[in-house]
């Protein structure tokens, strides 16, 4: 045995690595963490949902300034300083970053900094210093995809790029109008650029409810923003003036801008471990298979969060995390919920889990659907929302919830009552007689119950 | 999804303590799974009665020690406590003349070594019961939970209630209305010693038209088993003995089985109880008619 020996070992300090890596040191182990990054936290905290959300933040004090007209609440022109926000936003992922940090030290985890590659199935390379570790966890996470053919220049960006905002572009071009290609849109229309989103699938938001997806495309028109559907990308120049990129399909023709935003998506990152020389399986995505216990193929390893595949959230890698230490320590657990709720943080939020109504008609489960229109939300028109809806798709004969979406503002957070419901096999009457205090938009979800059972008198 | 309804801590709790939370929902009839249905040690339904007073400190009297109730006599106690509750039995005592029986398995002895095969009187039993069953069907049939519906089973499964060291366990030798008591014999044989190691399949147990409890190789004049659900009637067998019939004036010593038939009185009337034991005993009298 070498002098450097890990009882558990997680490699990657994101919400997964950490999630485990800090219960598994509750549970009693000694645990080493390793990450390359100099902050822990990994992509969420560092360069993913925690800036991101501090940009849509100020997206939305934006617009509710501008917004204060309506009100009679006038500030005058709104001017951005851009130091000055990317400052905030970084003062926050530091908060955050560091507060990791000592929560590590409280529980004695030993953090490295470095990469570490396997190099058997009980032994690693952390840049150069040979490991060896009686069980190892996998959460290294995934990497923004990079579109082939296209050119190398500093005004194509990926999601890890957007963040610095280096710049506010006039003209902005974004690729792939996913949860995070929409995003971003919400922020840059906010700073005034003029953006147009271009997205392969019919809708964007692929996957959600058609229904709250035409409400969310309707808003981010009404911002400016252009958005090309069933449309793709097949060639990109780039000229000292500006990048042109040629699109096919439902909307032909040129599109120029300052700069282009690639969010086609995000590839597992197996391959970073060279997980070959432990004989842990891998698949051509980069991503390590596990079952619902996190373990991969060999005794010992476990693997969670991105790097396991879709749908790669970080709140799916902390359950996973979870589940990693209780099983690696002797305990019975399992990820056994198919309900990972998605959530875009748009203006307005789009939040979804479970079947969406096209799902289930696709599956052949038996259906319906109910839904409510936030035009008749009293707290929605008193705090100043747009258009929104809550929609709920049910089993007919049992009467329990299958599947919610919700789009207008604080979405994301209205959603958690729908997945509990979901998760507690709740039906909807049981929705609509736990009393919702007046006036919430949480108020939408029980009114859809209840026009669901035909009891609605706000409609 | 699954179908089954649980929520998240059940099926923590589920998963800790190694249980199949499809097959519990299975067996309990429902779909959705409470965590005090993994609990167990409870009946699943049945009237409420005051317990309270069970709850002694027996250590006040004299020294005791304490043993845990296995999860498998757990689930048998509450199986029991609710077909005792829920269904209104009767027991019709009987006994069968078994001389010819005997005569035979006396004869066929030779041919039973040879075949390695012990002809037992149990074999005998099980195959005049079938008979009996295929001449009574209201007997090899069973009465939905709702009680609206009575099935009846074109086909003649046998239980065995056995004996084992880990509890009550009930194997079924299917179709004995189609088998010849060698493999009857043979099959019981098997059944009974694989039970006894817990080696007998899911596959193995269930969906019996009635059951053979057989305290016979023990002892007693005669018991008041409790029916089997879904069931409708359970037949106890105790010790062989000789006794005394008399022809006229004159007293004849005869070797005789006593049977105990615990019914199901909503789908069985004591008179059919009577006339379908007494069919049973015939048939166990005169073995040559379960043939014809």
């Amino acid at each position: 045995m070498s002098d450097n020996h890990a009882d558990l070992i997680v490699l990657g300090a994101g919400p997964g690595g950490y999630a485990c890596a800090f219960r598994a040191a509750d549970l009693g182990r000694n645990v080493v963490m390793v990450d390359p990054r100099a902050t822990l936290g990994g992509v969420c905290l560092n360069v993913g949902c925690i800036p991101s959300k501090a940009l849509l933040h100020a997206a939305e004090v934006i617009r509710e300034a501008r917004d204060g007209d309506n009100w009679g609440i006038s500030t005058g022109k709104v001017s951005v300083d851009l130091n000055k926000l990317r400052a905030k936003k970084d003062s926050i992922v530091e908060q955050l970053t560091t507060g990791l940090v000592g929560l590590a030290k409280r529980r004695k985890v030993q953090t490295i900094r470095g990469t570490a590659q396997f190099t058997g199935d009980k032994s690693l390379d952390i840049d150069g210093e040979a490991w060896t570790f009686d069980q190892a966890v996998i959460a290294v996470a995934s990497a923004p995809v990079r579109l082939p053919g296209w050119p190398e220049d500093d005004r194509i960006w990926d999601s890890t790029d957007v963040l610095e905002m280096r710049e506010v572009p006039k003209k902005l071009a974004i690729v792939g109008g996913g949860i995070i290609g929409l995003e971003m849109a919400t922020v840059y229309a906010a700073l005034g650029s003029k953006v147009t989103v271009i997205e392969f699938m019919d809708q964007i938001a692929p996957g959600a409810d058609n229904d709250a997806v035409a409400i969310l495309n309707a808003a981010l028109e009404a911002e400016g923003v252009t958005i090309h559907t069933n449309t793709k990308v097949t060639e990109v120049k780039a000229t000292k003036a500006a990048l042109t990129l040629s699109c096919e399909g439902g909307f032909e023709g040129k599109i120029k801008a300052d700069v282009a935003i690639q969010a086609v998506g995000r590839r597992s990152n197996g391959h970073l471990v060279a997980p070959e020389a432990a004989g842990i399986e891998i698949d051509d995505r980069g991503v390590i298979p596990v079952n619902a216990s996190c373990r991969a193929n060999v005794d010992g390893i476990f693997a969670i969060g991105d790097v396991t595949g879709n749908p790669m959230l970080a709140h799916r890698a902390t359950h996973q995390g979870h589940v990693a230490a209780e099983v690696a320590s002797g305990h019975a657990a399992a990820l056994d919920t198919t309900l990972i709720p998605s959530v875009a943080y748009t203006s307005p939020e789009l939040a979804w889990a479970g079947l969406t109504q096209a799902q289930a008609k696709q599956q052949g489960v038996t259906h319906k659907v109910a839904s409510f229109p936030w035009a008749a939300s009293g707290r929605n028109l008193v705090s100043g929302g747009g258009d929104g809806l809550t929609k709920l798709v049910y089993c007919p004969e049992t009467q329990r919830l299958l599947g919610a979406t919700i789009v207008g503002r604080n979405a994301g957070e209205l959603l958690a009552e729908c997945v509990l419901a979901m998760e507690m096999g709740a039906t909807l009457e049981d929705v609509s007689l736990a009393v919702h205090a007046h006036p919430t938009l949480s108020e939408t979800v029980g009114f859809t119950a209840e026009r669901a059972l035909g009891t609605l008198t706000d409609l | 999804m699954s179908d089954i309804i649980a929520p998240p801590s059940v099926r923590a709790l589920a998963r800790q303590k190694g249980i199949d939370l499809e097959k519990l929902a299975k067996d309990l009839g429902r779909t959705s799974i409470a965590r005090e249905d993994l609990e167990g040690g409870k009946p699943a339904a049945g009237p409420v009665g005051d317990t309270s007073y069970w709850d002694v400190d027996h250590s006040q009297f004299g020294p005791v020690t304490e043993e845990p109730m296995s999860r498998f006599a757990q689930v048998a106690a509450a199986n029991l406590g609710a077909a005792n509750a829920l269904i209104p039995q009767v027991t019709h005592h009987d006994r069968a003349d078994v001389t010819a029986i005997e005569a035979l398995r006396g004869e066929l002895k030779l041919d039973a070594q040879a075949r390695g095969v012990k002809l037992t009187a149990l074999a005998f039993q099980a195959k005049a019961l079938a008979r009996a069953l295929r001449e009574f069907p209201r007997f090899n049939a069973s009465l939905s939970p709702d009680g609206k519906t009575l099935t009846l089973k074109n086909y003649v499964h046998i239980g065995i209630a056995v004996d084992t060291a880990h509890g009550l366990m009930v194997p079924v030798v299917r179709d004995v209305d189609q088998k010849g008591l060698w493999q009857i014999a043979a099959e019981i044989s098997d059944l009974a010693s694989r039970a006894q190691n817990r080696k007998v399949g899911p596959d193995e147990m269930g969906g019996a038209s009635m059951t053979i409890t057989n305290l016979g190789g023990i002892g007693g004049i005669g018991f008041t088993p409790i029916v089997n659900p879904p069931e409708v009637a359970i037949l106890g067998i105790t010790r062989t003995e000789t006794v005394t019939l008399w022809d006229g004036d004159t007293p004849r010593p005869v070797t005789m089985v006593p049977l105990d038939l615990s019914y199901d009185h909503r789908v069985i009337n004591g008179a059919d109880a009577a006339r379908f034991v007494s069919y049973l005993a015939g048939l166990i009298a005169d073995p040559r008619r379960i043939m014809v």
